[in-house]
């Protein structure tokens, strides 16, 4: 048993690192002020690979493994959690199902300009009455010749402002439940498309939470991914990879806060010493250091299992549940260390707060988490 | 066209160094590794002259250390080197810069390399003498500190950092070798998809015994931290005075009044 990272995945770490700092870090708060991460920066992020880091070259993606993609999506979010969520919603949600489920045709038609980062993809699942309860969906789609008609709409899309390449699920007949949903690639620039809003948002303010509506949209039948009624499958699979994105990302942000508070603590003086030198802090500190290791553990199993093509659900439930309450407890317990000042926007502890709490709810609540794994050790 | 550079892996420089059981050197224990920074200027202005000159040239990226050093090398394969030597040695760290030199020598003796680029100095021992040792062992023009390079038909135009912000221009005919300051170039990020390609590049495996035959002319005799200092000096006594003082203390102690 090795708990070392390879060579290989030092190089990426290094080089993630170095890029974090010089192109992402800086800009982090302005993110976050203006809602918006630059086009200049998606484009920098997609030349560096970021935005198809394991899938095979052949289809434009870097090669490399999970493993890897874990690790630039937690060295991201270290800086900002938006982008974080950007690269972690594009990778595993849209190029991710059209990857598994696609044919050879859709995979070299859609993936290349996913996998450069030259169109943004997004996963159109949740609906207004269709959160964790998928089998609700109310979009419903309908065959005309060549082309299925897609009528209703979706809510809460992570990178939808983009109207790149789309996910998306619909049903044909909705007392079928979970067995009348199919999944669709979708352009997002087709005519029927609008934009009802881009939320404003507590956390991840830079990254784009989209509705749409669809009225009459129009997708050639060589669209639909994966067979007809089995859209529910696509969706569950998906997510069970994403999970492991989103974990890294709470990781990310939960180590950002670590480092700060840690480098704050031996800062700042009170009553003539170091904060860091009263024990009340120094447990803080074991306590937040101990939750991101045991999640870093976890994340980086769940990835290696998937890249060993083992079964990953329960470790990518449990990735994401971990990281996540990680990512909560140890930016609220930052903010307590930072004192007033973390409660003051220019310290970054305070966004950091904001952004962590999402990676409880998102890409599957915490207690849908709790129902995978009990299900599982109780199946 | 052959090309080589040579590097150094070195430890994050904010790192907390403690001295090693002998006294000699740091403890490398707990310490996290990069490629030394005037190297990756070396690295970068090697892979811009590989891919101007194009197909024909082969660029190769030297490192003497032990297992870990592959990190910095790996990563200069996926920045554009062709591919590398790694000369194995684990105990790299306690030898002088003219056994260092000596065994980049050796190795790039009769392979007829045109251009050699190393880094104007270690951040860790900071000689800055391997790369001009190198060029003296194997007979090569040599420039130093260089903050501007152009290559034209066997003509290297080089610009030369000199004390007080003085720059210099030197020509060179090749084969040379250029050491490489801060403010030569931007180095690029290692891509993604270059780290995987990196992966499939050669990397040979030399042990260090193949190549070394120099004794030491040079060994540390002690590595410690620098003595604490005491406090700043407090100035008193009416304005007219501190001002003679503090004039008379920059003119003393620093250029910004020369």
């Amino acid at each position: 048993m090795n708990f070392e990272l390879s060579q290989d995945h030092k190089v990426l770490q290094s080089a993630v690192r170095d890029f974090v700092e010089k192109e992402i870090k800086p800009i982090a708060m302005k993110i976050d002020e203006e809602h918006m991460i630059p086009d200049a920066l998606v484009k920098k992020m997609g030349e560096m690979g970021f935005l198809g880091s394991y899938f095979p070259e052949e289809y434009g993606g870097a090669g490399l493994d999970v493993l890897s993609y874990a690790i630039v999506v937690e060295e991201v979010s270290k800086a900002c959690g938006s982008s974080g969520v950007l690269i972690s919603a594009h990778t595993s949600l849209a190029n991710g199902p059209i990857y598994t489920f696609g044919t050879e045709e859709q995979k070299k038609k859609w993936l290349p300009a996913l996998n450069t980062g030259e169109i943004i993809g997004c996963f159109l699942l949740t609906e207004p009455n269709a959160g964790s309860d998928a089998g609700g969906t109310t979009t419903m789609y309908k065959r005309e010749g060549d082309e299925f008609v897609i009528n209703g709409g979706k809510i809460f899309i992570t990178n939808g402002g983009y109207l790149g390449t789309g996910v998306l699920f619909a049903s044909h007949d909705r007392s079928l439940k979970h067995k009348g949903i199919s999944a669709f690639i979708v352009d997002l620039k087709s005519p029927g498309v609008t934009i009802l809003k881009n939320e404003n948002k507590m956390g991840i303010r830079g990254s784009y939470t989209t509705a749409f509506a669809f009225d009459n949209l129009r997708v050639p039948v060589e669209n639909l991914l994966g067979q007809e009624g089995k859209g529910f499958n696509v969706a569950m699979d998906t997510l069970n990879g994403g999970r492991i994105g989103i974990a890294s990302q709470a990781l990310g942000i939960a180590e950002g806060a670590f480092e700060r508070a840690l480098a704050y603590s031996k800062e700042r003086r009170q009553f003539d010493q170091s904060i860091s030198e009263f024990q009340a802090i120094q447990f803080k500190l074991a306590d937040m250091y101990s939750r991101i290791e045991t999640s870093k553990l976890m994340i980086y199993k769940a990835a290696w299992l998937k890249d060993n093509k083992k079964n990953y659900t329960m470790e990518s439930a449990m990735c994401k549940m971990l990281a996540s309450e990680a990512a909560t407890y140890v930016t609220k317990e930052a903010m307590q260390i930072f004192g007033g000042y973390g409660f003051i926007c220019d310290y970054e502890i305070e966004r950091m707060y904001r952004d962590a709490k999402i990676t409880e709810i998102y890409e599957g609540t915490n207690e849908v988490q709790r129902l995978v794994i009990s299900k599982l050790l109780l199946s | 066209m052959k090309l080589l550079v040579c590097i150094k892996q070195v430890p994050d420089l904010e790192s907390r160094f403690k001295a090693n059981a002998e006294g000699v050197w740091y403890n490398e224990t707990d310490l996290a590794f990069r490629m030394n920074e005037y190297d990756e200027y070396a690295v970068e202005q090697a892979v811009q002259l590989r891919e101007k000159l194009g197909e024909g040239t082969e660029l190769t990226v030297l490192s003497i250390g032990p297992d870990r050093v592959v990190e910095a090398i790996k990563k200069s394969l996926a920045m554009g080197c062709d591919n590398a030597a790694h000369i194995q040695d684990p105990a790299a760290s306690g030898k002088d810069p003219w056994q260092i030199a000596s065994i980049i020598s050796s190795y790039a003796k009769g392979k007829g390399f045109d251009i050699i680029f190393t880094g104007m100095q270690s951040q860790d021992r900071g000689s800055a003498q391997v790369g001009v040792t190198v060029a003296e062992q194997l007979g090569l023009s040599c420039t130093t500190t260089i903050v501007g390079f152009d290559y034209d038909n066997g003509t290297i135009t080089a610009k030369r950092e000199l004390e007080g912000g003085i720059k210099g221009v030197v020509k060179l005919k090749t084969p040379a070798l250029v050491t490489c300051q801060m403010g030569l170039n931007i180095p690029r990020y290692p891509t993604l998809p270059n780290i995987m390609k990196a992966k499939k590049k050669e990397i040979v495996a030399i042990p260090v015994a193949d190549l070394l035959s120099e004794e030491s002319l040079a060994t540390t005799a002690s590595f410690h931290p620098p003595a604490k200092k005491g406090g700043g000096i407090v100035l008193e006594g009416d304005v007219a005075d501190l001002v003679e003082k503090v004039i008379a203390i920059l003119k003393d102690k620093t250029t910004v009044l020369r």
